[in-house]
């Protein structure tokens, strides 16, 4: 399982890298195996404003729909809408081009107790 | 005093296939789920590539998990006449049947395959989720402990076969469970491997099967399976015999594109050709009959008794729903239609629920169950999503969807044919 230097991580197989206010997001590689081919995503309006654990996107592939939880608290920025016609770019490319979703936090708090690269490792060797 | 046949399911937890040595070789962990109380693999490569091989090659399936009773005796017929639909007197030897097993009540506890493969001696393939159940109720049968005629609280079912479960490893070489091959290439693929003669392989026609040998191993070899192919074969090989056989398949039939499919492609080739899964096109929630999905035939009512006759010559003309294949667009970008989303007729108009559904090729097919007389072949249909999340709630998509209800389609679809070939 890939897991990348230098981002957080969510138990629920999200990923987050932090630039200033700016939190990219997407699902780890964990994520995308236990989902097989993605046929489908349900991008976030541009302007919405969620709260660290709201339902922000749905990832779907022909075994189930799993629901993208928003690690921080903040408002969408900018959305990946390649993947509306390319949404196997999750599996393909889950940390790079298959990124969901830009957000400026608006709670900086909010991201305590997301877990690094190497907690992250060591939660998916104890599941 | 007998009573209505009760099954409680003892909680289990899952243990590994008989194959799961092998799989996990194949496949990674996280592609292993537990399904009906066994951990079998998801896919190896992928559900779409999976499907692909068994549609234009050839793919193998573990179906070890499958239930493999065999009855025996001068009393086995009269008994599977009694406790199955179809009509057994019929059944020769080397011949196999598709079949049901009711209760009184005419629930149905499942549909199973009966194989002859003497005058006294009968197999009997059924469903892994339930194996515990119907051998439950053959042992409540054998010791007179349910109504076998609801009209009639007295009577007993007068056959008493023994009853033996194939898959134990105390049977030895006797002994049988199951793998399947299925797809056009899996002839040649047989051909090449069986001891004997080849040319009967070739002759051998739907629901038939011969008791051969692949390489010494002993092997019933059977013209069935559960994926819509002309060309697919189930085999019945002993249990401590199935890995190398399993091992022997691929690596012959690899250059011929052979390729093992998991549960997802096992899925998605039946959903393809139209086939019922117990506890969704059968049975299961909305409590489908044999005849609504599609299998009248294997209802004998012309038969004098089995369990459940009166109860089904009320459902063969009270019910007002059948299955309906669906095509569906599908492909990257649209979003998966999934069980218990609307379908929809051409006003709007709620006429019932999709079952199942799984990619086919740019397409989605579903199995719906549908309103008898708006889902003729070619009648345009729609589908309306239900609510993923609670994300979806809150903008107002529907959580449930009931008969006459009028909604806008998210999707455009049309009926299809019921059954397919491949």
């Amino acid at each position: 399982m890939v897991v990348i230097p230098g981002m957080l991580y969510t138990k629920e197989h999200e990923w987050v890298r932090i630039e200033g206010t700016s939190a990219t997001i997407g699902i780890t590689d964990h994520a995308q195996k236990m989902l097989g081919e993605v046929t489908f995503v349900e991008l976030p309006a541009v302007e919405a404003t969620f709260k660290r654990g709201d339902s922000l996107s749905v990832v779907e592939s022909s075994k189930a729909a799993s629901d993208v939880y928003a690690p921080v608290t903040g408002k969408v920025l900018e959305v990946n809408s390649d993947l509306e016609s390319r949404p196997e770019m999750i599996n393909q490319s889950c940390y790079q081009d298959g990124w969901i979703c830009r957000m400026t936090v608006t709670d900086p708090a909010s991201y305590k107790g997301l877990m690094d690269a190497k907690q992250y490792q060591q939660y998916l060797k104890e599941m | 005093m007998r009573k209505e046949f009760v099954f409680q399911p003892a909680g289990q937890e899952p243990r590994g296939s008989l194959l799961y040595q092998e799989h996990i070789k194949r496949t990674a962990a996280c592609h292993m789920a537990p399904f009906a109380g066994y951990v079998m693999p998801l896919w190896f490569s992928s559900i779409s590539e999976e499907h692909k091989a068994v549609r234009q090659a050839a793919g193998l399936f573990d179906c070890t998990h499958m239930g493999v009773l065999e009855l025996r005796g001068p009393q086995a017929l009269g008994f599977l006449q009694g406790v199955t639909t179809n009509d057994v007197n019929r059944l020769e030897v080397g011949l196999a049947q598709y079949s049901y097993v009711l209760d009184a009540a005419g629930r149905v506890l499942d549909d199973v395959i009966v194989y002859r493969r003497g005058p006294e001696a009968f197999l009997l393939v059924v469903n892994a989720a339930n194996e515990p159940k119907i051998r439950a109720y053959f042992e409540g049968l054998l010791t007179e402990r349910w109504t076998v005629d609801q009209d009639c609280p007295d009577r007993g079912l007068p056959y008493k076969p023994t009853i033996q479960d194939l898959r134990d490893p105390a049977r030895g070489e006797l002994g049988m469970v199951d793998i399947a091959i299925q797809g056009p290439k899996s002839l040649g693929i047989l051909e090449d491997l069986v001891d004997s003669n080849t040319l009967f392989l070739a002759q051998l026609k739907p629901f038939r099967f011969v008791e051969t040998s692949i390489q010494k191993i002993p092997c019933m070899i059977s013209r069935t399976g559960y994926t819509g192919s002309v060309s697919g074969f189930e085999l019945f090989v002993p249990p401590a015999k199935v890995s190398p056989l399993w091992n022997l398949l691929l690596e012959k039939g690899g250059p011929m594109g052979l390729v093992p499919c998991g549960l997802g492609s096992r899925d998605s080739l039946r959903i393809e050709a139209g086939l019922p899964l117990y506890g969704h096109e059968l049975a299961g929630p909305f409590n489908v009959t044999p005849f609504e999905a599609g299998y009248d035939w294997a209802v004998k009512l012309d038969k004098d008794f089995f369990i459940g006759k009166a109860p089904m010559q009320r459902a063969s003309h009270n019910s007002t729903m059948k299955v309906a294949r669906l095509r569906l667009p599908g492909g990257k970008g649209i979003r998966p239609v999934r069980p218990n989303d609307a379908v929809l007729d051409t006003s709007g108009r709620c006429i019932g629920w999709v079952l199942s559904c799984a990619a086919s090729g740019e397409d989605q097919i579903a199995l719906a169950y549908v309103e008898k007389d708006r889902g003729s072949e070619g009648s345009p249909i729609g589908i309306y999503y239900l609510a993923r999340n609670p994300g979806q709630i809150k903008q107002g998509r529907r959580q449930a969807v009931a008969k006459g209800d009028g909604l806008e389609p998210d999707l455009c679809g049309t009926v299809l044919r019921r059954f397919a070939k491949f």
